[in-house]
């Protein structure tokens, strides 16, 4: 860590700490129903039945990825190899059930095995490799790329056969599936983190690597594990994105702003997670996406231009770090 | 104390890496129920030794004696279950978990089918009843770590020894980095583990705590082992000249 201070030289201690703490952890609650309430009043259409339903599909698909993405930085591990993940995932789900003619289940199985794969790849370059993950994941995600390229020859795959759309967004009481599906992969994630024992190794790993060896903790399975998450995450976000699009996503630039790396790590960080591994809840990313997602839309319906809009997630991610650094130095 | 009985054995046991040769033949025996006390200067060889009774280490020859039967210690699963537990230097705590956590890093109790779902509530009760019994002072055991004093997370590295089953704990300097006050509270742990019946391997610098604590003074030098003095029958004067290589007649 660069230019750490020590408790002493911030002057803070004990329970003045945890009271900082404290509300770093938990003002995302509050800054996201102030935000809420102020675009009821400044952003027209805002606080409408069909907007409402808006925000929580866009936060579904961002929801997911950053659900997968909070396991993997628990573990210590910064994934960045989300947008290679979803690439690969959008282009298999497409070709198999556009051109090879796959049923919708089998279809959808390919496409997370992908992202398993995807993530094992991860996991042994990582693992194996020794590589510390910010770097081997940018480099894989590369790789992934490639081969979304290399299958898709570079184009968009338009998905006219019927049923993907329609079955991948049934709507169970008047909310598409997607939310749902959002909403079970936190409570899955966390029973997961809070009450087994890979959640107990997952915050131990990325809390202190060597006290977790040392004291018996299978470290290197863990990261392994968790990396597959993260990707089985992106993956299945892919499939929704490509069943909304109705074609595949494309991917660079294109996804980014909604359901990226980008997205998901200022989400992480906002929610209280720090940047080196073993801190915060998942549900508070909850949380934290919801807050990204109102902030995009109230801008958007309140006609600020999209360059503003980008601005303004920008800072967000700055804000983001800067408070996990600051909280990094406190624990 | 003559009649003490010897726990653990070593038998001959020699470690080198590359050209040092760490430690050199040692036959060192650790008495049971009785804090033994390794001394010697930087590099005389105890943390090797140590390291070697702990299994993070392999011998190149020798072996070792436990409870009267000869074994061979394959790696710290192995000393585990002897009922051998290393307390590191460092402690190997996990900050920013709490203490229960960190009491059964690694071995949590678990309930349910194949052994997937943590058993809080289990693990709470034993974490209050093993730091009660070693009359440790943590008045919360849901508390981080991070917010502890030093001589607490002393009990809390101890407290996963004896959750482990440790009956001989090895304590690696386990005062170096305490201030007065919590240096008595660490001795005053060692000496409820010792009334307990556990036996205590100790590794410290300071000749004075040792003196105050110990039961047996063992001392090495140039990784070899100098002998072995009951404290009642050593003193410092000797023990100092011992560790400085002077061998005692």
């Amino acid at each position: 860590m660069i230019g750490r201070l020590t408790q002493g030289e911030l002057g803070i201690k004990g329970r003045r700490r945890e009271q900082i703490l404290f509300l770093m952890d938990n003002g995302i609650y509050v800054v996201t129903v102030l935000l809420f309430i102020g675009f009821v009043f400044l952003a027209p259409y805002f606080f409408t039945t069909r907007n409402l339903v808006n925000i929580l599909i866009s936060a579904s698909l961002a929801g997911i990825v950053t659900a997968g993405y909070t396991v993997a930085i628990l573990a210590g591990q910064i994934d960045t190899s989300t947008q290679g993940v979803l690439a690969v995932a959008t282009v298999t789900t497409a070709l198999l059930f556009e051109e090879a003619g796959f049923s919708l289940p089998l279809t959808v199985v390919f496409a997370l095995l992908a992202g398993i794969a995807a993530g094992l790849f991860n996991g042994l370059i990582v693992v194996n490799g020794k590589i510390v993950a910010f770097v081997a994941t940018l480099a894989t995600q590369g790789v992934m790329l490639a081969i979304a390229l290399f299958l898709s020859g570079g184009q968009t795959i338009t998905i006219a056969r019927e049923g993907l759309q329609e079955a991948v967004f049934i709507r169970v009481f008047g909310i598409p599936s997607s939310v749902w599906i959002m909403f079970l992969c936190y409570i899955i994630g966390w029973v997961m983190l809070t009450q087994t024992k890979l959640g107990a190794h997952i915050y131990a790993t990325g809390a202190d690597y060597r006290a977790s060896l040392l004291s018996g903790v299978p470290v290197d399975r863990v990261i392994r594990v968790a990396l597959v998450i993260s990707a089985l995450a992106a993956a299945l976000t892919a499939v929704l994105v490509t069943a909304r699009a109705k074609q595949s996503a494309m991917f660079g630039l294109a996804i980014a702003g909604s359901v990226d790396f980008v997205t998901a790590l200022t989400a992480v960080l906002l929610g209280g997670f720090s940047l080196f591994g073993g801190v915060g809840r998942i549900e508070r990313n909850l949380v934290a996406v919801l807050f990204l997602t109102i902030l995009g839309n109230g801008l958007q319906l309140m006609d600020v231009a999209t360059g503003i809009i980008l601005i303004v997630r920008g800072f967000a991610l700055v804000f983001a770090v800067i408070l996990s650094v600051l909280r990094a130095r406190m624990t | 104390m003559a009649s003490d009985e010897v726990i653990l054995e070593t038998i001959d046991l020699d470690k080198s890496f590359g050209a040092v040769h760490a430690v050199r033949s040692v036959s060192w025996r650790v008495f049971q129920g009785r804090v033994n006390a390794l001394v010697g200067d930087n590099g005389a060889g105890k943390s090797t030794l140590i390291k070697l009774i702990s299994g993070a280490l392999q011998p190149n020859s020798g072996g070792f004696r436990v409870r009267g039967q000869e074994t061979r210690i394959g790696g710290p699963g192995g000393a585990f279950g002897l009922g051998i537990a290393a307390v590191y230097q460092d402690l190997a705590l996990v900050e920013n978990r709490d203490v229960v956590m960190n009491m059964f890093l690694g071995s949590e109790l678990t309930r349910g089918p194949g052994a997937i779902f943590l058993d809080h509530k289990g693990m709470l009760q034993q974490a209050h009843q093993v730091l009660d019994d070693i009359h440790a002072r943590i008045p919360n055991v849901r508390e981080m770590v991070r917010n502890l004093s030093g001589g607490q997370r002393q009990a809390v590295a101890v407290g996963r020894a004896l959750i482990r089953g440790g009956e001989i704990i090895i304590m690696d300097e386990p005062t170096a980095a305490l201030g007065v006050e919590q240096t008595q509270e660490v001795l005053q742990l060692i000496d409820t583990l010792r009334e307990q019946g556990k036996t205590i391997i100790l590794i410290s610098h300071n000749i004075q705590q040792v003196f105050e604590i110990a039961d047996y003074i063992s001392v090495m030098f140039h990784g070899e082992l100098l002998g072995t003095r009951s404290r009642d029958e050593a003193t410092e004067a000797e023990v100092v000249a011992m560790i400085m290589g002077r061998r005692s007649p």
